[in-house]
């Protein structure tokens, strides 16, 4: 199996461009242990997938050699810009495009000058691969699959890395509990805004580290529903895809809040 | 200085399919053409927006997305490219545009004012939402008057749709108080599709119009009703009826414009002229229009 490491990380950009708030901050050191646990596993691709790209029409892979330019956050603006250039893994993402046929999902490249590529993603690789060591595979968030189609192409994504002994590392980027203060905080004093969406955090991310895959699978319906987690947790779907439901063990580097909406950094050995 | 006024408002919405069928000189992808019944409607809603002559056009798009707050464009003078996240083969657009910054901030300061969370956008690097560029693209293609940018606050999902849309309608309460105390008069654009099922699979080529029917009929029934309601100016009917209509028909108007813009006008129960009505990957689309001066609700420039 050529997946060498899986990680979940937060797709906020809130401890990226503010890490000097320490709630945020032990995020942002969170992911940069993530990061050189990836770099001990010696990647040569990062596959991504970000709840933040939506796509509502056919899935979406970016195709462009080298994806280059300045994004500004359409809620933390004033948090100034998410400067990005990363390079994506062609063949594979190539490869990956008309393999998704074999589970009815009609997949297409996007090779566009000025493509707004999510925060999610940026803030992913920024942590991750911020020495340009690795080329990314990215994969849009379509807003009609569920849980079962989203793994279907975190295993589709594998096998093709598989078929060309390309080692990779598999990043699901997306939150954890959905609900966050809708209005100005002290962001010193940011935390899980519900008492029972932290505890809901908590017993899952202590089900993932337990390995024990059929109670965290029988747990995140509810898990979802309840802690109305970002995008259903198709983020975490897409891992276990790729990891074909087994891994050796789980870390979790850092957990806590993303103004009041939950973050956590985990990593997974396969 | 006299009081400001708002003169028209229009439901304009913005599929980026109308911008590519145009072939405008900004936008990179070239078309064969297609959806010229709304793009013909639009050009009905120009040529009566030119007559208005505004000051400044006031735009809510569900294609700009925040969580904490209402929140308004606020550099001078925005350009760029934006492309589409989700038609990039369609929209990838240069676009340059005026901001009134002076009626943003007021309009933000009045929301604050009545209890909402409101933020001026200050980065000049910001990439202006498709939604926002091809409304007032298909309403005014010169570019040349000035533009409020307000963007979707996710209020309708998050909370329930009523809880949302009564932001919504604060939100078009304050924006009414600060175009009066502006002395401008303005035009407001609800940039909302109403029946929001679409296909999943695009047609190659994507203006082939063989392909482009309504996606299914409860939703165009449910289009036609809300129509015929708003043609008859039946409009607290329309409203009563609003949250079933989203319920059943998915319909956009979740996102909030449409709200804000009836209650900025004061939800007048005026007859709403169709300028056309059509489909694009089988959503449903209606260009109308409530002008206040020709209702003797505002003045006449």
């Amino acid at each position: 199996m050529s997946i060498v490491c899986a990680c979940l990380l937060p797709g906020s950009p809130l401890p990226y461009v503010r890490r000097d708030n320490p709630p945020w901050g032990a995020l942002a050191t969170a992911m940069e242990q993530a990061g050189e646990i990836v770099a001990a596993c010696e990647p040569e691709t990062l596959i991504v997938y970000s709840t933040q790209w939506f796509a509502v029409l056919d899935q979406l892979w970016l195709t462009r050699p080298r994806m280059q330019g300045l994004h500004v956050d359409e809620n933390w603006h004033e948090y100034g810009e998410l400067p990005f250039d990363f390079a994506i893994d062609l063949e594979l993402a190539e490869a990956v495009i008309p393999a998704t046929q074999a589970v009815e999902v009609r997949s297409k490249g996007v090779d566009y000058d000025g493509f707004p590529v999510d925060t999610g993603t940026i803030v992913a690789n920024a942590f991750l691969n911020s020495a340009d060591r690795y080329r990314l595979v990215v994969a849009s968030n379509n807003l009609y699959h569920d849980w079962s189609t989203t793994h279907a192409l975190g295993r589709i994504a594998a096998a093709e890395a598989d078929r060309r002994a390309r080692r990779v590392a598999v990043v699901g980027v997306g939150g954890l509990s959905g609900a966050f203060f809708r209005g100005a905080i002290d962001i010193a004093e940011d935390r899980i805004v519900r008492a029972e969406d932290d505890a809901w955090n908590r017993r899952v991310l202590d089900l993932i580290v337990a390995g024990d895959g059929g109670k965290l699978l029988e747990a995140v319906p509810a898990y979802a529903a309840e802690a109305r987690v970002d995008m259903g947790f198709k983020h975490l779907a897409f891992i276990l895809g790729a990891l074909g439901d087994r891994y050796a063990g789980a870390e979790v580097h850092g957990y806590g809040p993303l103004y009041g909406a939950g973050g956590a950094v985990v990593t997974f050995r396969p | 200085m006299s009081q400001g006024e708002i003169v028209a408002g229009f439901l304009a919405p913005h599929p980026p399919h109308l911008v590519y069928g145009e072939n405008p000189p900004q936008n990179e992808p070239r078309s064969q053409g297609g959806w010229e019944p709304l793009r013909w409607a639009y050009e009905r809603a120009r040529r009566s927006l030119d007559e208005l002559k505004p000051d400044v056009l006031l735009v809510h798009s569900p294609h700009w997305i925040t969580q904490q707050g209402h929140h308004f464009l606020g550099v001078p003078h925005l350009r760029g490219k934006s492309v589409d996240p989700i038609f990039p083969n369609l929209f990838r657009y240069t676009f340059e545009l005026d901001v009134d910054v002076e009626l943003a901030e007021a309009c933000a300061a009045e929301g604050a004012a009545l209890g909402l969370t409101t933020k001026l956008m200050r980065n000049p690097h910001f990439r202006v939402d498709y939604g926002t560029i091809t409304t007032l693209h298909m309403m005014r293609p010169q570019w040349d008057i000035p533009v409020v940018g307000l963007s979707a606050n996710n209020s309708p999902y998050y909370l329930t749709t009523e809880e949302g849309l009564e932001e919504m309608d604060v939100l078009g309460q304050a924006t009414r108080r600060a175009i009066e105390a502006s002395g401008k008069r303005a035009v407001l654009l609800a940039s909302n599709t109403l029946c929001h099922y679409h296909f999943s699979k695009e047609p190659e080529p994507p203006e082939d119009m063989s392909k482009e029917h309504p996606e299914n009929m409860a939703g165009y029934l449910w289009d036609m009703r809300i129509i015929e309601l708003l043609r008859a100016g039946r409009v607290r009917e329309t409203f009563d009826i609003l949250p079933q209509f989203i319920e059943e028909a998915f319909a956009e108007v979740k996102s909030g414009a449409f709200t804000w813009m009836f209650a900025a006008m004061g939800y007048p129960e005026l007859a709403g002229e169709l300028h056309g009505y059509g489909t694009v990957i089988g959503t449903g689309n209606a260009v109308m229009e409530w002008n206040l001066v020709k209702a003797g609700l505002a003045r006449a420039a």
